[in-house]
């Protein structure tokens, strides 16, 4: 055993508790933290593997409720085509997004997909209005239909997510392994390196973000199903932030440390929004203080730890 | 007629220009390379070699003229585009993955050079071509106990030799190398001398270095740089003659 496959454990016990609690206890949370997971652990594969910081992202969440909300609800389409094109649809504007973003980095990068994905909110709040309901949102999003079992249902709902979160795990897992994942590493490494040695750092960083926006649509996708409804807050670039916390927080470039974050960070709105309206601020000082106290995450911390306790126990 | 060309010349500049704003860091460089000779590029500080090196390689801007490698213009390519055309480089400050360890830095540069398209759908490790490529580079740059090392953590000496092992993965028909041997102990600069012997051979090696007695030891032939441009050029007894380079790189009055 190693902290790795530790981390593993603490995310399985997690995803699991609904089984292991009586009456099924936590199921909304947990069904959150899986949707928030399938958007971590795509965004990371931008921001912990290849080193881009973007706060473009809530774009591609949002296009991919709307997306699935509006084929299944106007077009009439079934759930699983509607989330596939929620997922097309966000890679489609991460594409359109690394257009203009890729050209440049750190910083500028940031600010230009922020810019980006706030021109995409505005859109949706003003002048698309009669496609997406304007600031109202769209209510009444419906959940799958399939082998007749009733989804609308948590805790059958519950086994849909489980399903979707552990091919988004192995399909970024089988990522961050491959020559595809090992590229982007080096492209974070040593990008001036990795140029001269051949690869084409553009066209790299333009395929990750592309598939990040996969990611982030079909979990859009998914949030709108969980809830009945999607609205422009989805796109809303603190939803970007709030990504960046919960994958800061766990443990950036680690394969399970985002879930981690995505776990403390749900539980965290669910739990202090009960305490106070000012969770949102409580939270932030949470976060400040962690990054300070433990810059790997909780991975690191975890890593760290394990260490401690079995020196020299490195696999 | 394309071959015999080709054969002639794998490396061509024609009246190359790098300025930045109104100075020009290189200027009327129009030079020649044939295959398989090892080319000393040499020069006072600020005359331009790195410089010439970057404009080569794609790393800075060619405000003027063109570049050919084996008959091909290359003048608006990219750095890695090159890299594919057969064109290596080191650098002059170490350009390493240095977090990773070293059988992986070589192992990328393999997977650089073998695939256009990055595959993403099976774990690095069962590409065993990719490992076999490094394998033999770690074994030839000397390094093949060092495989499991942090590349960050090697010395300063073996890092300029992963540099070099790093460009050799490209296969290139060109190789750049800028000052390997800066900041190398004596021990480690024969050995790093006699690596650069190794890999100059079957192909062309444009080499910047101060070490004036290495240079005119390996060198097929001197370039001398002044002021951006190309002051003389010749094999070592040559350029030892030529008046101008003594007076304006060696500081010697007539």
């Amino acid at each position: 055993m190693n902290s790795q496959r530790l981390m593993a454990l603490l995310v399985a016990i997690i995803i699991s508790a609904p089984l292991l609690l009586p009456d099924g206890q936590g199921i909304g949370l947990v069904n959150a933290i899986l949707i928030w997971s399938i958007f971590v652990i795509g965004f990371d594969l931008v921001f912990g593997v290849a080193g881009m910081l973007s706060f473009g992202h809530a774009a591609f969440f949002g296009v991919g409720a709307y997306t699935l909300s509006l084929l299944t609800m106007r077009m009439g389409w079934e759930f699983i085509p509607s989330l596939g094109a929620a997922g097309v649809v966000g890679g489609a504007l991460a594409l359109v997004f690394s257009y203009f973003a890729i050209r440049v980095s750190g910083l500028f990068f940031a600010l230009l997909t922020l810019a980006l994905s706030q021109l995409i909110y505005i859109m949706a709040g003003t002048k698309l209005r009669m496609l997406t309901g304007g600031v109202d949102g769209i209510a009444g999003v419906p959940r799958p239909d399939l082998f007749g079992i009733d989804f609308y249902d948590d805790g059958n709902y519950y086994f849909f997510l489980l399903a979707l979160f552990i091919l988004a795990l192995l399909i970024s897992g089988l990522i961050r392994i491959s020559p595809l994942g090992q590229a982007l590493k080096a492209i974070k490494s040593n990008e001036v390196r990795a140029e001269q040695i051949g690869f084409n750092v553009q066209r790299l960083r333009r395929s990750v973000f592309t598939i990040s926006g996969v990611f982030a649509g079909v979990s859009g996708g998914l949030l709108a199903s969980l809830i009945f409804y999607v609205g422009p807050q989805m796109l809303h670039w603190t939803t970007s932030g709030d990504v960046v916390i919960m994958v800061l927080l766990g443990g950036m470039g680690t394969l399970f440390g985002p879930i981690l974050g995505v776990a403390i960070f749900e539980f965290m709105r669910e739990w202090l929004s009960t305490q106070t309206s000012h969770w949102y601020g409580i939270l932030g000082l949470i976060f400040i203080i962690c990054t300070i106290g433990m810059p790997k995450g909780i991975a690191g911390l975890i890593t760290q730890l394990w260490d401690r306790i079995m020196p020299g126990g490195k696999s | 007629m394309n071959s015999t060309a080709e054969a002639k010349h794998v490396l061509r500049c024609e009246d190359i220009e790098v300025s930045y704003g109104a100075f020009k860091a290189v200027t009327n460089v129009t030079y020649k390379f044939k295959p398989g000779l090892l080319y000393g590029l040499i020069g006072p500080n600020g005359a331009g070699k790195t410089t010439l090196m970057n404009a080569l390689s794609g790393r800075a801007r060619i405000s003027k003229g063109r570049v050919f490698l084996n008959d091909q213009e290359i003048t608006k390519q990219s750095p890695h585009a090159r890299t594919w055309a057969g064109l290596g480089r080191s650098f002059q400050i170490t350009q390493i993955f240095a977090e990773m360890t070293v059988f992986e830095n070589l192992r990328l540069a393999a997977q650089a050079h073998r695939f256009r398209l990055q595959p993403f759908w099976r774990p690095v490790g069962k590409f065993k071509e990719i490992a076999n490529d490094a394998e033999k580079v770690l074994s030839e740059i000397g390094l093949e106990s060092f495989g499991h090392v942090n590349a960050g953590s090697l010395s300063h000496g073996d890092q300029r030799a992963l540099e070099i092992g790093l460009a050799l993965l490209s296969e290139p028909k060109v190789l750049l190398l800028d000052e390997p041997l800066a900041g190398v102990g004596h021990d480690v600069g024969e050995k790093a001398v006699e690596l650069i012997r190794r890999v100059s051979q079957g192909r062309t090696v444009l080499l910047i270095e101060h070490n004036m007695d290495v240079v005119m030891e390996i060198s097929d032939e001197i370039i001398v740089m002044l002021a951006g441009e190309i002051l003389a050029s010749g094999n070592a007894e040559t350029i030892k003659q030529d008046p101008r380079v003594r007076t304006a790189y060696l500081g010697e009055d007539e």
